[in-house]
């Protein structure tokens, strides 16, 4: 079973000098934090805040590859979670057929929101993510800390 | 056009950004066009023929041409605008060609990973920085290169 996504938010994690992409789903309000880094993070807070920027950045050169030959991107999945990795597969739609290219969730998240596909978690993931140590994390965290990208 | 090669990527001290060092194929002229550091440790990982065990932002952009099945035959830097350099990839699939604008750091670490030859206009390689660039380069120590000259 996959359950739907939406981008919750987009910190600074001061304790590992990373970002934190904060994934929701809407029915059951389950969370699911992914830490990306620096760059894929600023790739993210780009395409939320709907910021083109006067180049294209490497995510939207993704996009203008695949809307070169007409391909669709069906939606990004996070697949699993190994030794505190994440997995993702990135669907795509191409003339008649489809195929699934491995990637990091960041990458995945940054591409999906570009052309406006959805986010999918599989169930297995939201279920395998230490739901308690999370929540203790969150709620020590200062709401000024969601800054700006809190949706 | 002039065809290039990655000769090697190096820090530039003064600013948070590194420095791709493209060079003539036959020929000594060089081209160095400043990229983030992202985009330089992209190409510095395909320089160095690195697999890291996730793939990368262009290792995904390359996946996906190859799903795709597109030809990528050239990237090309093209123009240089209020310091600001512009590159091309050129692409064939099913037949078309199709030429995608792109920033000369991801066309150059796309370019490496496909793999597929890097030009530069004749136009560009007058218009580059010339004799200033050549004393700012006399400058730098030349173990700023490190381990990525090539």
């Amino acid at each position: 079973m996959i359950t739907q996504m939406k981008i919750r938010g987009l910190m600074f994690d001061p304790y590992n000098n990373s970002y934190i992409v904060l994934l929701r789903c809407e029915e059951t309000q389950d969370m699911l934090p992914i830490w990306v880094g620096k760059p894929e993070a600023s790739a993210i807070s780009f395409a939320l805040e709907g910021l083109s920027t006067p180049r294209p950045m490497t995510h939207d050169l993704m996009k203008l590859l695949i809307d070169s030959v007409d391909a669709k991107v069906l939606s990004a999945n996070i697949t699993d979670l190994k030794d505190n990795t994440y997995y993702a597969k990135i669907h795509i739609a191409y003339g008649d057929s489809f195929f699934s290219i491995d990637a990091r969730p960041s990458d995945a998240i940054a591409f999906a929101i570009r052309t406006e596909a959805p986010i999918f978690a599989s169930d297995d993931v939201i279920q395998k993510h230490d739901a308690e140590e999370v929540d203790r994390w969150l709620e020590n965290l200062k709401p000024e800390d969601f800054g700006k990208y809190e949706v | 056009m002039v065809q290039l090669k990655v000769h090697g990527v190096l820090a530039d001290p003064n600013t948070d950004t590194q420095i791709v060092v493209l060079r003539e194929d036959e020929g000594t002229e060089i081209l160095p066009i400043w990229v983030g550091s992202a985009e330089g440790h992209a190409i510095r990982l395909a320089m160095d023929g690195v697999v890291p065990p996730r793939p990368t932002s262009h290792d995904l952009l390359n996946g996906i041409s190859q799903h795709l099945g597109l030809d990528v035959t050239q990237v090309v830097v093209t123009d240089i605008s209020n310091n600001t350099y512009y590159a091309s990839i050129y692409v064939k699939a099913n037949g078309s060609e199709h030429t995608i604008d792109a920033r000369p750091s991801d066309a150059i670490a796309f370019a490496l990973r496909v793999p597929c030859p890097i030009y530069a206009t004749d136009d560009v390689m007058k218009r580059r920085a010339g004799e200033k660039l050549d004393a700012w380069l006399e400058k730098l120590d030349p173990q700023n290169f490190g381990k990525y000259e090539a």
